[in-house]
């Protein structure tokens, strides 16, 4: 179904980045995405929902993350929601995305461009 | 909170159907929390800021998940043609011929009939005072006819339009036809160049500035400017776009030009259809055309042979305009006979008037002579489109068919009708755009080809396939319609049953609805009904050209050849001007091969004509248009080296010289009309040439005979010898009529000529079939286009059968072969195939022959020797298509016939 390859989805969308990190630690509807992006990152990102599920029907088809047949919070009483996971695709790309910025770090630090840690 | 919520569900509506479908309800939660809690805590500004964000997403995320289904559906559209390379073939391929057919012939239809003049100013506010349908020259006393406007005027003529109509704020006259010259620049070789002789105002009304130098002045009129413009395409191809041709001088007949200016480029005159290379001043006529002086009226004689070009001026209607040009030119025409004409004479000549015309699409005779051809093949090629379209909707209906699974499946799993539609349609799209493609690429080749065929006839024509902005949308539109007729007919119909109902029927093993077949029947019927009209006009034009080229001319039409050489050129004056033709006569008789030959002012299919007023002793005119005949003047034994035989009496002689008795030959169709019931040997008829009468007795009768045009009844003509004629001697044709091998004759006929004075030029040198070829090319050229289009209809209609009938007996496997279990032979089988056939058929061409009658009734100008509802042609038709539509039958018959019933009812 998806590319094997994580490389060539790279660099990643600024969006699709932030929603694989939201659902690095647990899944999450799509409310729930958002409101974890914004408080990682003090407000300063706040996806729309125009822009929020444009991205994961195209996570979807990509294979980097995957729906949930049901609500992984029993207590939930929500049932309109729908939940999404990481799949170990996503998690792939997300590494490959992250190795990508770090060696792009590295060299600016090795020319001189930024301080070095 | 109720009104924010539907103000958001509205915002949705930008989305594609498929992904409001599958993320609407999530964002519609995910933004009445995003709301509330700005309500919450924030204040309006956070709710605005929400407002402008869902704002924002509809105008630009909206768009992209639009492209992306589009992106999707491409995607699919061309896995599916790569992995049916054949259908995808056949479906591009009819398109393709379709659509560039149409494209091409629009393409011509709207050069020569509708587009205005390239690269003139404000072409719509021109007018013109001369025929624009019409191109040639005529001299004499008078036009020659009374019955209505003029088609050409005379320099003196023009001048004094342009001095005194006040109406006009500017006029120009050119030369109306084209010259195709020898020229020579310097330090080159002689070569042909398309030359046009134009007045000094003749770029400044037509708005026109010069790429590089100057153009003609005003000033250019009074006096003889030996200067030449020439055109930006001329420019480029002989000159390489080169600067430094300005000042260069050439030599055209007897004058030496110099270039002074480049026409602006994409100008190509006022004359639609043509290209000259060389525009010269109309003041060096008389050095540049020597046949005489045309600038000046010599009384009685005036030479009419331009074209009048003005602009009205603001505010002038232009029947003020005409009264006006009307009244200058009366007064012209009083002024002129006055001095010699009586009084019923005066009456005659001076029933001539001026018609202004628009002139926004320029002159051209190419646009009268091929205005019905051009109209009929744009619909011709129009019903071949229909007709290519109903066999691929035919197509597409059998896919579909095959596709159903597909489809059913599609539905039952949430997909909506609409996004299948959608799909289905941008599948056809897509087929359509690559049959477009294609066909615009062969729309550049027919044009090609069209022009050239045209040029046969009119050798002047020249016109190059312009992909304009009208072209372009044409041919889009043509791909619109087509996909609209071919692609949304079949994805409605194969999207029509509910999932389940097809599910059921595929299970059944059927391969496809009741609705489609009937759907795919009407198709095959109205192909067969659109083919017919197609066959039958193809049908008519064949047996047209067939008559054409079998039309007795009352002469035999082979080892005859025709030569001009033209004595002015030559330099020679008056006295060596008359006893050229016999001395030359001589000289051709006795060359070897040679079995006869003679010569005449005309010639023989030259084109040209002459005609005078005469009075026939015994005769009453019954009018004053009721005393003009045709005339030629002619050598002795003409009528013996054509072959034309006398009826009565006997032919023009040795011995009819200027001295001798007067004496003249009439044909058939003068004693029809001036003698009728009388013997007309030894009466009289009597010209009148200024003050000049001469009376001739009629010697001979001689048999009608085609010396000019092919169409239409023989014109009464009498031949008077040369020598005894009235009329200024002009260069005549000389007829040589040959006993075998043509070629080696004309050779030695150019070598003889030469031989006699080296720089007498040869104008023209051609056998009578390379003159009659022109004349019929058009006729040739439309027989051919339309068997070409009725055969693509045909094979499209066969193609269309058969496959609704291979469909529909796959779809009865099981009832064939129970009935085949049963005992029913294999004759059987076929003959109830081919009945159910009949029905089909037989509506098709029932509908197809109300149609053909109509569309013969459109060409019926066209046709010769044949009627419009000619029976056999559309029983040949008819015929035919029956043969086609049995054959095409026959074969899935055959299969069906042949089915082994066990294995038809397992599959079952």
């Amino acid at each position: 179904m998806h590319d094997p390859k994580p490389d060539s989805l790279l660099p990643l969308p600024t969006a699709v980045f932030h929603i694989l990190i939201a659902l690095a630690d647990r899944d999450r509807h799509g409310y729930s995405i958002m409101q974890d992006v914004a408080a990682r990152t003090g407000g300063k990102v706040q996806l729309s929902a125009g822009t929020l599920y444009s991205s994961i029907r195209r996570m979807l088809e990509q294979g980097l993350i995957e729906e949930l047949a049901e609500s992984p919070d029993p207590s939930s009483t929500d049932e309109r929601r729908r939940y999404y996971r990481l799949t170990r695709f996503g998690k792939r790309a997300a590494v490959a995305e992250v190795e990508r910025l770090t060696s792009l770090v590295q060299q600016a630090r090795a020319t001189g461009l930024v301080p070095g840690a | 909170m109720p009104r924010a919520k539907s103000i958001y569900r509205a915002l949705l509506y930008c989305y594609p159907a498929a992904f409001r479908d599958e993320y609407g309800n999530q964002m519609f939660l995910m933004f009445a929390e995003q709301l509330g809690e700005a309500r919450r805590t924030g204040g309006r500004l956070e709710q605005a800021a929400l407002w402008a964000r869902a704002t924002w997403d509809a105008l630009t995320i909206a768009p992209k998940e639009h492209w992306h289904v589009i992106f999707q559906d491409l995607r699919y559209a061309i896995r599916g043609m790569a992995a049916r390379p054949g259908f995808t073939a056949v479906a591009v391929l009819s398109l393709a011929l379709g659509i560039g057919a149409n494209t091409a012939i629009f393409s011509l239809w709207h050069g020569v009939l509708h587009s205005p003049l390239p690269g003139v100013h404000k072409p719509e506010q021109l007018v013109m005072l001369s025929n624009p349908d019409n191109s040639g020259m005529w001299t004499g006393r008078w036009i020659g006819r009374a019955d209505g406007p003029r088609d050409w005027l005379s320099y003196a003529e023009f001048e004094q339009l342009r001095d005194h109509a006040g109406s006009f704020s500017a006029m120009m006259a050119s030369e109306s036809s084209l010259n195709n010259w020898r020229v020579r620049f310097e330090g080159g070789d002689w070569e042909e160049a398309r030359t046009r002789l134009v007045s000094g105002g003749y770029f400044q009304v037509l708005g026109v500035s010069p790429a590089i130098g100057r153009v003609f002045a005003a000033a250019d009129d009074h006096a003889e400017t030996p200067s030449a413009i020439i055109s930006y395409s001329y420019w480029q191809r002989r000159f390489g776009g080169r600067p430094d041709v300005l000042g260069r001088t050439l030599t055209v007949r007897k004058a030496v030009l110099t270039i002074i200016g480049v026409a602006a480029r994409g100008f190509i005159g006022e004359t639609s259809g043509q290209q000259p290379d060389l525009w010269l001043p109309l003041r060096m006529q008389p050095v540049l055309i020597l046949s005489g002086d045309w600038l000046h009226e010599a009384p009685p004689t005036k030479a009419m042979w331009l074209h009048v070009f003005g602009r009205l001026r603001p505010g002038v209607t232009a029947t003020r305009a005409e009264a006006q040009a009307n009244a200058i030119f009366q007064a012209g025409l009083e002024a002129f006979y006055a001095p010699f004409a009586s009084e019923e004479q005066r009456r005659d000549f001076l029933d001539q008037h001026l018609k202004i015309h628009p002139a926004g699409r320029g002159a051209s005779e190419t646009r009268h002579a091929f205005s019905e051809s051009l109209t009929a093949l744009l619909g011709a090629v129009g019903v071949l489109l229909l007709i290519a379209c109903a066999n691929l909707a035919n197509l597409l209906l059998a896919r579909g068919a095959a596709r159903k699974t597909e489809m059913a499946l599609r539905l039952s799993l949430g997909a909506s009708r609409g996004r299948l539609i959608r799909q289905l349609v941008t599948e056809s799209l897509a087929l359509a755009a690559m049959g477009s493609a294609a066909g615009l690429l062969l729309a550049g080749f027919l044009h090609g080809a069209l022009v050239r065929m045209i040029a046969e006839s009119d050798r002047a024509f020249d016109m190059s396939f312009a992909l304009d902005p009208l072209v372009l949308a044409f041919a889009v539109a043509a791909t619109l319609v087509a996909v609209l007729l071919f692609g949304v007919l079949p994805a409605w119909q194969v999207t029509k049953t509910g999932a389940g109902a097809s599910l059921r029927e595929q299970s059944r093993g059927a391969t496809g609805s009741l609705g489609q077949m009937r759907w795919g029947r009407f198709l095959v019927s109205l192909q067969l009904a659109l083919s017919l009209p197609l066959l039958v006009g193809a049908g008519l034009l064949v047996r047209t050209v067939y008559n054409l080229q079998r039309l007795d001319l009352g002469y035999p039409a082979q080892h005859l050849l025709l030569v001009r050489v033209d004595s002015r050129e030559a330099g020679y004056d008056t006295a060596r001007r008359a006893s050229l033709p016999r001395q030359l006569l001589a000289t051709l008789q006795r060359i070897p091969g040679v079995r006869a030959a003679s010569f005449s002012e005309l010639g023989i299919f030259s084109g040209g004509n002459s005609s005078s007023a005469i009075e026939v002793e015994g005769y009453a005119p019954k009018g004053t248009n009721d005393r003009e005949s045709s005339l030629d003047e002619v050598a002795p034994g003409y009528f013996s080296t054509l072959g034309v035989r006398i009826a009565l009496g006997r032919e023009i002689l040795d011995s009819d010289r200027a001295g001798a008795p007067k004496v003249c030959v009439i044909n058939e169709a003068f004693a029809k009309r001036f003698f009728v019931g009388r013997n007309p040997i030894g009466m009289h008829l009597t010209t009148d040439y200024g003050d000049v009468r001469t009376t001739y007795q009629v010697v001979g009768v001689a048999r009608n005979a085609r010396t000019q045009g092919l169409r239409g009844d023989v014109e009464p003509r009498y031949f008077l010898p040369a020598e005894q004629s009235p009329f200024p001697a002009n260069s005549p044709i000389f007829l040589i009529r040959t006993a075998a091998g043509s070629a080696t004759v004309m050779t030695a006929v150019r070598t003889s000529i030469q031989r006699m004075d080296a720089a007498l030029p040869i104008t023209s040198a051609t056998s009578i079939e390379e003159r009659i070829a022109p004349l019929t090319a058009q006729d040739r050229t439309t027989a051919q286009l339309a068997a070409v289009f009725g055969l693509v209809a045909l094979t499209l209609a066969a193609i269309g059968l058969y496959g609704v009938l291979s469909y529909g007996i796959a779809r009865r496997t099981g009832e064939i072969a129970v009935r085949i279990a049963l005992g029913a032979q294999p004759g059987r089988v076929i003959s109830m195939i081919l009945c159910e056939t009949t029905w089909l058929v037989a509506a098709g061409l029932a509908v197809g022959a109300g149609l053909a009658y109509a569309a013969s009734r459109l060409i019926h100008s066209s046709l010769y020797g044949v009627a419009p509802e000619d029976p056999l042609t559309l029983l040949v038709a008819v015929g035919l298509l029956l043969l086609v539509a049995v054959s095409a039958a026959y074969v899935p018959a055959r299969k069906a016939s042949r089915l082994d019933p066990m294995a038809g009812l397992r599959r079952e």
